[in-house]
């Protein structure tokens, strides 16, 4: 390995583990999963989640979400 | 000035693609390496968004009423910024966090991009497809869709969020959860004036 890109590796290193990384507990590996695909383009996660909510809210009122979409038109 | 000007100006372009592509790793760089001259351009977003908002709130052109609309739309914004930050710091002091102003004025300041990025687009709609919205199926259709959009945003604000609290504040999980908690009412009551005085309904955070 050159100097520079050692020099480079430690200084990237240094700056991934400035932070202690995160656990929690037994649900360490699955936390683990859910934020590496948070962590490069998480639009795919985003919206797959978004459609979710938005179609339990549809399930559960109906054709009334048209007016929380009129309130939050307004709401600018 | 000029130089620390146009320097911060390709930070923030690289810091807004990279919010977008890689939140995580953005947000590390923005808190340890971003200036605070980055603000500036997020400042001037959100200038030109209440300019506009102005405009299309009052309908009319009456310079002293736009102008009036615009300084008090800037000014609450202004102040629901500082407001974030000082509740950020002072909740973050309560739990024994490393505290840097410099750090969290960075990271929230970037988490306005999200809400820009909803204010801009609804203010563009109620130009082009005025609420209120019907039950009818087209109606039904753009609800559902302007609602997965918004949810989009509001997780991704929730993410830039919490990247601010885990970049901001060297937080864990768990202190990031009892924050949360700790903040949220003190929003909602701040929201919930910002609504009674008639500023913003959905509040600028």
């Amino acid at each position: 390995m050159t100097d520079a890109m050692y020099h480079k590796f430690v200084k990237r290193w240094e700056e991934v583990t400035d932070i202690p990384p995160q656990t929690v507990g037994p649900l360490t590996p699955a936390y683990k999963t859910v934020v590496s695909k948070l962590k490069v383009m998480p639009w795919p996660v985003l919206v797959i989640v978004s459609v979710a909510v938005v179609a339990g809210l549809y399930a559960l009122f109906g054709s009334a979400i048209t007016l929380l979409v009129s309130i939050l038109q307004k709401g600018f | 000035m000029a130089h620390e000007l146009l320097i911060a100006g390709l930070l923030f372009g690289r810091n807004f693609v990279g919010i977008i592509t890689r939140p995580y790793e953005t947000y590390r760089r923005i808190v340890t390496k971003g200036s605070l001259w980055e603000l500036g351009y997020i400042a001037a977003l959100c200038a030109v968004y209440f300019a506009v908002a102005s405009v299309i709130k009052i309908a009319a052109f009456r310079p002293f009423i736009l102008t009036r609309q615009f300084i008090v739309l800037a000014g609450a914004a202004c102040t629901t910024y500082i407001f974030m930050v000082l509740l950020l710091s002072l909740t973050g002091k309560v739990l024994h966090a490393e505290v840097s102003a410099r750090r969290l004025l960075l990271g929230w300041g970037y988490t306005l991009i999200p809400t820009l990025v909803w204010f801009w687009s609804t203010s563009i709609l109620y130009i082009l497809l005025p609420p209120p919205r019907t039950t009818s199926a087209y109606g039904i259709l753009f609800s559902v869709v302007y609602l997965v959009f918004s949810a989009v945003l509001l997780f991704w604000k929730i993410m830039l969020s919490y990247l601010t609290m885990r970049f901001g504040l060297r937080m864990d999980l768990s202190k990031i959860m009892h924050m949360t908690v700790m903040m949220v009412p003190v929003i909602g009551w701040y929201s919930i004036v910002l609504y009674r005085m008639g500023i913003f309904r959905i509040p600028f955070i």
